[in-house]
């Protein structure tokens, strides 16, 4: 391959040169995003539309309408509440413990045991825990509660914010603590005002991940809650979702509702989203 | 086992941290003496909240389940009682042939879902480093489906593959091919599942991938052009032995995501049509809070669990054996 100091020459031969790997860039993202683009077109179509073989779109909006009655609006409070609960949760036990593991030197009796959890815990599928969370929330008193999925939510994320948030408080320089510990900062106020603040964008990182995990969970919030006004909208999705209904453009639009927030992020908050898929990704 | 899971775990922030600060400087190793800031147990007392909710949510649930695999568990007033049966709950699970059934599915789930996200992971990775034109958007289309709800992304491919209503038969309907069934149709619709998988998770994939092909010190493909290799040959005798470490991990963590799967087979295809796309995750659900066979259905969890272990026991242990080879 030859090169030249020209940027510009260089870029126009080298796109002249690779054409089919960008077309089949452009294939590949038609074919990522079109499944999500027919549910949206779904979810402005009324069902005769759907159902009938030719191509009309006439435009409705009645899907939302029909959906949006007071347990959906309920069922979104309650998802809402959720998400918020376990990300409080996770960033603040998360960056406490991250920030022992990172800089506190923890005695290796302790450390050890918390980092085979931290790494067991995402091998374990959630569903064969299902029995044994079931009588620990009884015995909390706290089943079909909001606050037993916040806690079992925090469960399945807290091992990765911890490990993520670690090895954000790892980068920063040693000087930088012992700067504010010499200038008579106690260990919680050098934590609070000093290191917090310099591992912002790891907190956004986790923040905005485990809210995705959190508003995405399904399984706990389908086994923990009794459906209806205490679930959360996944169940509530999942409910409209019945093989032989016929209210397709419904199904779509609640569909929509629940996927638009989650892709909006994906489009403005990528960069954090991408740090927590790929440091995550052991959790799923 | 979990040291190999912690290993695994610590590789992925490995990666991450290098591209997020790739000049950051090694923080030299100082005095092993540090300053105290005044807190006495400062050193174990920010672990405790970790450690509490681990032992609450693993630990105990744990025990419970250990308890549960071997009593005949039965519900009565809200409270369950216990009476210890030993084996029986596993004779009972062994002789099912349901469970057998959704060990084999999910073998077969595991096995394509795997297969499939990594190939095409990898290609997406190879053609977006390749790409100099559309890859910052692809970059960011191709994270879309990774993020969206299972639920959701059930509910999409029902609207795609229902027999009725779905957009796929609509299509064939307008070129003049007849519906077809996808979904009612045992072989057709572990392929439907295995498909939304590929098309859910492939994003997981292409991240790894992606990160990995980004750390390979361009010097060395130069290096192979300069002495004549063709692309095809660069890319098989220089990139691809390169990726060989994060395409171990990512098997490995695509395997753990395809026994955890429950959402999309549970919502798509409702585990039918006759079983034949029920999966573990699906089987213990059903065994416990429809059938209500508490024992039996937390004697399978465990099995589950210890074959999962001995599965990637087996492939860490070739791993290591295979990167240790002179």
């Amino acid at each position: 391959m030859t090169t030249t100091n020209a940027p510009l020459a260089r870029r126009t031969r080298v796109l002249g040169k690779r054409p089919w790997t960008e077309l089949s860039l452009i294939v590949l993202m038609l074919a990522a995003a079109a499944p999500i683009a027919w549910m949206l077109i779904l979810a402005f179509l009324p069902n005769r539309a759907i159902v009938s073989s030719s191509w009309t779109f006439p435009f409705w909006l009645g899907n939302f309408d029909e959906i949006f009655d007071s347990t959906f609006a309920i069922q979104i409070v309650n998802s809402i509440q959720v998400v918020a609960g376990t990300v409080i949760l996770c960033l603040v036990i998360g960056s406490i413990s991250g920030y022992a593991i990172a800089k506190l030197r923890p005695p290796r009796w302790f450390l050890l045991p918390c980092l085979m959890v931290a790494g067991f815990i995402p091998l374990i599928p959630p569903a064969t825990l299902v029995p044994g969370f079931y009588l620990v929330l009884g015995d909390l008193g706290i089943n079909g509660t909001l606050l037993g999925l916040i806690l079992l939510n925090t469960f399945f994320n807290l091992p990765f914010a911890m490990l993520l948030l670690a090895s954000y408080f790892e980068a920063v320089p040693e000087e930088l603590r012992e700067a504010s510990l010499v200038d008579g900062a106690g260990e919680i106020r050098t934590f609070l005002s000093i290191m917090l603040p310099v591992i912002r964008p790891g907190l956004a990182s986790v923040g905005v991940f485990v809210a995705i995990m959190a508003w995405n969970e399904f399984l706990m919030a389908l086994t923990m809650t009794s459906g209806g006004e205490a679930s959360p909208i996944t169940v509530g999705i999942a409910g409209l979702l019945q093989p032989y209904q016929v209210t397709w453009g419904q199904m779509a639009a609640a569909g929509t509702i629940a996927a638009i927030p989650i892709i909006l992020l994906a489009v403005f908050a990528n960069r954090q989203i991408v740090a927590g898929l790929t440091a995550g990704a052991v959790k799923g | 086992m979990q040291q190999a899971a912690a290993s695994a775990s610590r590789k992925g922030r490995n990666v991450t941290l290098q591209t997020r600060t790739p000049g950051s400087p090694v923080v030299a190793e100082r005095a092993p003496r540090r300053l105290n800031g005044g807190l006495r147990w400062g050193r174990v007392l920010p672990l405790l909240p970790f450690f509490v909710f681990a032992v609450a949510f693993g630990a105990y649930p744990a025990i419970q389940l250990v308890q549960m695999a071997f009593s005949h568990v039965t519900l009565a007033n809200g409270a369950f009682t216990f009476e210890w049966v030993g084996a029986l709950n596993l004779v009972d699970i062994l002789e099912n042939p349901a469970a057998w059934q959704a060990i084999g599915n999910t073998l077969i789930f595991v096995a394509g879902s795997t297969i499939g996200s990594l190939v095409l992971g990898t290609v997406l990775a190879l053609l977006v480093d390749r790409s100099l034109v559309v890859f910052p958007v692809a970059r960011n289309v191709f994270v879309w489906p990774a993020v969206i709800a299972p639920v959701v992304v059930s509910l999409i491919w029902l609207l795609i593959l229902s027999p009725t209503a779905g957009g796929l038969n609509k299509v064939l309907g307008s070129f003049g091919v007849e519906g077809q069934q996808w979904i009612n149709n045992p072989a057709e619709a572990m392929s439907a599942i295995i498909i939304l998988d590929i098309w859910h998770w492939s994003p997981v994939v292409f991240l790894f991938i992606y990160t990995a092909l980004k750390a390979i010190d361009p010097s060395l493909l130069e290096a192979a052009r300069i002495d004549g290799s063709t692309e095809g040959q660069v890319l098989r005798y220089v990139t691809l032995p390169l990726l060989g470490p994060a395409i171990g991990a990512v098997i490995i963590i695509r395997v753990i995501m395809g026994v955890k799967a429950f959402d999309e087979m549970y919502l798509l295809t409702g585990g039918g049509p006759n079983g034949a796309t029920t999966l573990v995750s699906l089987f213990i659900k059903n065994e416990f809070f429809d059938a209500l066979n508490f024992g039996s259905a937390s004697t399978y969890s465990l099995l589950i669990i210890t074959l999962t272990a001995l599965v990637l026991g087996i492939f860490l242990f070739a791993r290591s054996r295979l990167e240790n080879r002179p």
